[in-house]
Protein backbone atom coordinates (compact mmCIF):
# COMPACT_ATOMS: atom_id res chain seq x y z
CA UNK A 1 0.00 0.00 0.00
CA UNK A 2 2.34 3.23 -1.23
CA UNK A 3 2.90 4.92 -4.11
CA UNK A 4 5.16 1.69 -5.46
CA UNK A 5 1.62 0.26 -6.26
CA UNK A 6 -0.08 2.83 -7.84
CA UNK A 7 3.55 2.78 -10.20
CA UNK A 8 3.31 -0.59 -10.65
CA UNK A 9 -0.17 -0.73 -11.54
CA UNK A 10 0.57 2.40 -14.35
CA UNK A 11 3.66 -0.02 -15.70
CA UNK A 12 1.04 -2.70 -16.03
CA UNK A 13 -1.12 -0.25 -18.04
CA UNK A 14 1.25 0.65 -20.14
CA UNK A 15 2.48 -2.74 -21.22
CA UNK A 16 -0.80 -4.03 -22.00
CA UNK A 17 -1.11 -1.20 -24.41
CA UNK A 18 1.97 -2.23 -25.84
CA UNK A 19 1.16 -5.26 -26.72
CA UNK A 20 -2.05 -3.70 -27.60
CA UNK A 21 -0.24 -1.39 -30.03
CA UNK A 22 1.85 -4.80 -31.16
CA UNK A 23 -1.33 -6.68 -32.23
CA UNK A 24 -2.63 -3.65 -34.34
CA UNK A 25 0.67 -2.91 -35.92
CA UNK A 26 0.70 -6.47 -36.91
CA UNK A 27 -3.01 -6.26 -37.91
CA UNK A 28 -2.18 -3.57 -40.49
CA UNK A 29 0.69 -4.50 -42.08
CA UNK A 30 -0.52 -7.57 -42.72
CA UNK A 31 -3.88 -6.79 -43.99
CA UNK A 32 -3.30 -7.86 -47.44
CA UNK A 33 -1.38 -11.55 -46.36
CA UNK A 34 -2.39 -14.61 -48.37
CA UNK A 35 -0.68 -17.09 -46.88
CA UNK A 36 0.84 -18.10 -43.49
CA UNK A 37 3.33 -20.51 -42.11
CA UNK A 38 0.22 -21.89 -40.59
CA UNK A 39 -1.65 -21.97 -43.92
CA UNK A 40 -4.39 -19.60 -44.95
CA UNK A 41 -4.91 -15.97 -44.72
CA UNK A 42 -3.43 -14.03 -42.15
CA UNK A 43 -6.00 -14.13 -39.06
CA UNK A 44 -6.75 -10.84 -37.65
CA UNK A 45 -4.72 -10.66 -33.91
CA UNK A 46 -6.75 -8.93 -30.82
CA UNK A 47 -5.69 -8.15 -27.09
CA UNK A 48 -7.89 -8.76 -24.57
CA UNK A 49 -7.57 -7.26 -21.50
CA UNK A 50 -8.33 -8.45 -18.09
CA UNK A 51 -7.92 -6.84 -14.15
CA UNK A 52 -5.99 -8.51 -11.74
CA UNK A 53 -5.25 -7.28 -8.29
CA UNK A 54 -2.38 -5.86 -7.50
CA UNK A 55 0.04 -8.28 -5.65
CA UNK A 56 3.51 -9.82 -6.29
CA UNK A 57 4.38 -11.84 -3.48
CA UNK A 58 2.76 -13.78 -0.12
CA UNK A 59 2.98 -10.64 2.09
CA UNK A 60 0.71 -8.59 -0.47
CA UNK A 61 -1.62 -11.47 -0.52
CA UNK A 62 -1.89 -11.53 3.26
CA UNK A 63 -2.26 -7.77 3.48
CA UNK A 64 -6.35 -7.94 2.65
CA UNK A 65 -8.81 -5.91 0.96
CA UNK A 66 -7.43 -2.85 -0.46
CA UNK A 67 -4.79 -4.53 -2.73
CA UNK A 68 -8.13 -6.69 -4.10
CA UNK A 69 -9.37 -3.78 -5.18
CA UNK A 70 -7.02 -1.57 -6.57
CA UNK A 71 -6.45 -3.57 -9.75
CA UNK A 72 -3.59 -3.96 -12.99
CA UNK A 73 -4.31 -5.02 -16.04
CA UNK A 74 -2.73 -7.97 -18.53
CA UNK A 75 -3.52 -8.16 -21.95
CA UNK A 76 -3.22 -11.62 -23.68
CA UNK A 77 -2.77 -11.13 -27.58
CA UNK A 78 -5.24 -13.86 -29.48
CA UNK A 79 -6.27 -14.85 -33.27
CA UNK A 80 -9.25 -13.94 -34.24
CA UNK A 81 -11.24 -16.88 -35.87
CA UNK A 82 -13.90 -14.61 -38.49
CA UNK A 83 -14.34 -15.61 -41.80
CA UNK A 84 -11.65 -14.44 -44.08
CA UNK A 85 -13.06 -11.67 -47.12
CA UNK A 86 -13.26 -13.74 -50.51
CA UNK A 87 -12.15 -11.99 -53.74
CA UNK A 88 -12.45 -12.94 -57.19
CA UNK A 89 -9.03 -12.98 -58.66
CA UNK A 90 -8.22 -16.32 -61.16
CA UNK A 91 -4.65 -15.35 -61.84
CA UNK A 92 -3.73 -14.91 -57.88
CA UNK A 93 -1.33 -17.75 -57.18
CA UNK A 94 -3.32 -18.49 -54.05
CA UNK A 95 -6.78 -18.80 -55.63
CA UNK A 96 -8.75 -21.55 -54.90
CA UNK A 97 -10.43 -24.01 -57.98
CA UNK A 98 -13.50 -21.92 -58.13
CA UNK A 99 -10.70 -18.49 -58.65
CA UNK A 100 -11.75 -16.86 -55.29
CA UNK A 101 -8.85 -15.80 -52.67
CA UNK A 102 -9.29 -15.67 -49.25
CA UNK A 103 -8.06 -11.85 -47.64
CA UNK A 104 -7.28 -11.40 -44.00
CA UNK A 105 -10.52 -10.32 -42.59
CA UNK A 106 -8.84 -6.87 -41.22
CA UNK A 107 -10.26 -3.48 -41.75
CA UNK A 108 -7.81 -0.80 -41.65
CA UNK A 109 -9.91 1.80 -40.65
CA UNK A 110 -10.99 0.42 -37.76
CA UNK A 111 -7.21 -0.48 -36.43
CA UNK A 112 -6.12 3.11 -36.87
CA UNK A 113 -9.22 4.24 -34.26
CA UNK A 114 -8.04 1.24 -32.54
CA UNK A 115 -4.60 2.44 -32.75
CA UNK A 116 -5.21 6.27 -31.31
CA UNK A 117 -7.43 4.84 -28.85
CA UNK A 118 -4.38 2.92 -27.55
CA UNK A 119 -1.51 5.42 -28.18
CA UNK A 120 -4.13 7.89 -25.68
CA UNK A 121 -4.55 5.31 -23.21
CA UNK A 122 -0.62 5.24 -22.89
CA UNK A 123 -0.57 8.93 -22.95
CA UNK A 124 -3.00 8.94 -19.71
CA UNK A 125 -1.22 6.10 -17.69
CA UNK A 126 2.32 8.06 -18.74
CA UNK A 127 0.43 11.53 -17.07
CA UNK A 128 -0.72 9.02 -13.73
CA UNK A 129 2.96 7.95 -13.36
CA UNK A 130 4.19 11.44 -13.41
CA UNK A 131 1.67 12.32 -10.90
CA UNK A 132 2.30 9.86 -8.61
CA UNK A 133 6.23 10.06 -9.52
CA UNK A 134 5.89 13.81 -8.30
CA UNK A 135 3.96 13.23 -5.29
CA UNK A 136 6.31 10.91 -3.87
CA UNK A 137 9.12 13.20 -4.21
CA UNK A 138 7.07 16.22 -2.65
CA UNK A 139 6.76 13.53 0.26
CA UNK A 140 10.20 13.39 0.99
CA UNK A 141 10.88 17.05 0.97
CA UNK A 142 9.21 16.76 4.50
CA UNK A 143 12.71 15.89 4.96
CA UNK A 144 14.26 19.45 4.13
CA UNK A 145 13.47 20.98 7.27
CA UNK B 1 3.77 21.77 23.16
CA UNK B 2 3.52 18.10 21.88
CA UNK B 3 5.38 16.62 18.56
CA UNK B 4 2.30 14.43 17.91
CA UNK B 5 -0.26 16.37 18.26
CA UNK B 6 -4.04 16.13 16.57
CA UNK B 7 -2.72 18.55 13.32
CA UNK B 8 0.21 15.72 12.87
CA UNK B 9 -2.37 12.64 13.26
CA UNK B 10 -4.70 14.15 11.14
CA UNK B 11 -2.20 15.48 8.50
CA UNK B 12 -0.38 11.75 8.76
CA UNK B 13 -3.76 10.39 8.62
CA UNK B 14 -4.77 12.31 5.20
CA UNK B 15 -1.38 11.67 3.56
CA UNK B 16 -1.86 8.07 4.14
CA UNK B 17 -5.61 8.30 2.36
CA UNK B 18 -4.44 10.41 -0.69
CA UNK B 19 -2.26 7.62 -1.19
CA UNK B 20 -4.63 5.10 -1.07
CA UNK B 21 -6.87 7.50 -3.48
CA UNK B 22 -4.51 7.63 -5.83
CA UNK B 23 -3.60 4.29 -6.17
CA UNK B 24 -7.40 3.71 -6.95
CA UNK B 25 -7.29 5.90 -9.34
CA UNK B 26 -4.25 4.57 -10.76
CA UNK B 27 -6.19 1.37 -11.00
CA UNK B 28 -8.97 3.01 -12.67
CA UNK B 29 -6.83 4.95 -15.42
CA UNK B 30 -5.07 1.69 -16.11
CA UNK B 31 -8.37 -0.49 -16.50
CA UNK B 32 -9.56 2.14 -18.34
CA UNK B 33 -10.27 -0.71 -21.46
CA UNK B 34 -10.92 -3.28 -19.50
CA UNK B 35 -14.01 -4.80 -20.27
CA UNK B 36 -16.67 -5.55 -17.50
CA UNK B 37 -14.21 -3.36 -15.04
CA UNK B 38 -16.29 -0.99 -12.75
CA UNK B 39 -14.04 2.53 -11.82
CA UNK B 40 -14.01 2.97 -7.69
CA UNK B 41 -14.19 5.22 -5.62
CA UNK B 42 -12.20 6.08 -1.91
CA UNK B 43 -14.13 7.63 0.34
CA UNK B 44 -12.57 8.80 3.36
CA UNK B 45 -13.51 12.19 4.41
CA UNK B 46 -15.96 11.64 6.93
CA UNK B 47 -14.15 9.65 8.51
CA UNK B 48 -11.32 11.75 9.13
CA UNK B 49 -13.77 14.36 10.11
CA UNK B 50 -15.34 12.04 12.32
CA UNK B 51 -11.56 11.09 13.74
CA UNK B 52 -10.09 15.11 14.40
CA UNK B 53 -13.64 15.80 15.88
CA UNK B 54 -12.86 19.40 16.14
CA UNK B 55 -16.16 20.72 17.59
CA UNK B 56 -16.02 17.20 20.04
CA UNK B 57 -19.72 16.16 19.44
CA UNK B 58 -18.85 13.04 17.50
CA UNK B 59 -17.07 11.03 20.52
CA UNK B 60 -19.16 10.13 23.81
CA UNK B 61 -17.84 11.73 26.91
CA UNK B 62 -15.80 9.48 29.42
CA UNK B 63 -15.07 10.35 32.62
CA UNK B 64 -12.79 6.67 33.30
CA UNK B 65 -9.71 6.64 31.30
CA UNK B 66 -10.87 2.73 30.86
CA UNK B 67 -13.85 3.52 28.93
CA UNK B 68 -13.63 2.49 25.26
CA UNK B 69 -13.69 5.48 22.74
CA UNK B 70 -16.83 5.01 20.79
CA UNK B 71 -17.62 6.72 17.66
CA UNK B 72 -14.50 9.31 16.69
CA UNK B 73 -12.67 5.83 16.59
CA UNK B 74 -9.24 8.28 16.62
CA UNK B 75 -6.73 8.03 14.35
CA UNK B 76 -5.12 4.32 14.53
CA UNK B 77 -8.61 2.74 12.87
CA UNK B 78 -9.45 4.96 10.03
CA UNK B 79 -11.08 2.64 7.87
CA UNK B 80 -11.82 4.29 4.30
CA UNK B 81 -14.78 3.20 2.57
CA UNK B 82 -14.18 1.61 -0.97
CA UNK B 83 -16.70 1.57 -2.98
CA UNK B 84 -17.75 0.83 -7.02
CA UNK B 85 -18.77 4.29 -8.40
CA UNK B 86 -22.75 3.94 -8.55
CA UNK B 87 -23.37 7.51 -11.04
CA UNK B 88 -21.12 6.28 -13.89
CA UNK B 89 -21.99 5.64 -17.62
CA UNK B 90 -21.77 2.06 -18.72
CA UNK B 91 -20.33 1.28 -21.84
CA UNK B 92 -21.51 -1.20 -24.42
CA UNK B 93 -18.61 -3.57 -22.55
CA UNK B 94 -19.30 -2.88 -19.64
CA UNK B 95 -17.06 -0.63 -18.42
CA UNK B 96 -17.75 2.02 -16.43
CA UNK B 97 -14.21 4.49 -16.28
CA UNK B 98 -14.06 7.98 -17.27
CA UNK B 99 -10.98 9.00 -18.32
CA UNK B 100 -11.43 12.52 -18.13
CA UNK B 101 -13.00 12.37 -14.97
CA UNK B 102 -10.21 10.05 -13.31
CA UNK B 103 -7.61 12.39 -14.82
CA UNK B 104 -9.67 15.64 -12.89
CA UNK B 105 -9.84 13.16 -9.60
CA UNK B 106 -6.20 12.09 -9.49
CA UNK B 107 -4.60 15.87 -10.38
CA UNK B 108 -7.36 16.81 -7.52
CA UNK B 109 -5.98 14.41 -5.44
CA UNK B 110 -2.34 15.76 -6.38
CA UNK B 111 -3.00 19.14 -5.34
CA UNK B 112 -4.51 18.56 -1.82
CA UNK B 113 -1.51 15.80 -1.04
CA UNK B 114 0.81 18.30 -2.24
CA UNK B 115 -1.02 20.58 0.47
CA UNK B 116 -1.12 18.59 3.22
CA UNK B 117 2.62 17.77 2.74
CA UNK B 118 3.40 21.92 2.58
CA UNK B 119 1.04 21.94 6.14
CA UNK B 120 3.17 19.43 7.72
CA UNK B 121 6.60 21.34 6.71
CA UNK B 122 5.20 24.95 8.72
CA UNK B 123 4.35 22.57 11.36
CA UNK B 124 7.67 20.67 11.68
CA UNK B 125 9.40 24.51 10.55
CA UNK B 126 7.19 25.88 13.57
CA UNK B 127 8.66 23.56 16.11
CA UNK B 128 12.16 23.62 14.62
CA UNK B 129 11.77 27.69 15.27
CA UNK B 130 10.82 26.78 18.88
CA UNK B 131 13.52 24.99 19.38
CA UNK B 132 16.15 27.08 18.25
CA UNK B 133 14.38 30.22 19.28
CA UNK B 134 17.07 31.68 21.63
CA UNK B 135 19.04 33.22 18.87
Amino acid sequence: MDFLTSLKISSSALKANKKRMGAISSNIANAQVTRTPEGGPYRRKQAVFGSEPARENFAEILEGELNEKAQAVHADVISENNAPIMKYEPNHPDANEKGMVAYPNVNVMKEMADMISASRSYEANISAMNITKSMAMRALELGDN
Amino acid sequence: MKVNDKTMQALEASLKMREMRQEIISSNIANADTPNYKAKRVDFENALARAIDIDENQTMKSNNSKHFNVGGGGFDNLEPEIYEDPNDIVSEDGNTVDTEQEMAKMAQNKILYDATVKLMKKKLGLLKYAISAEK
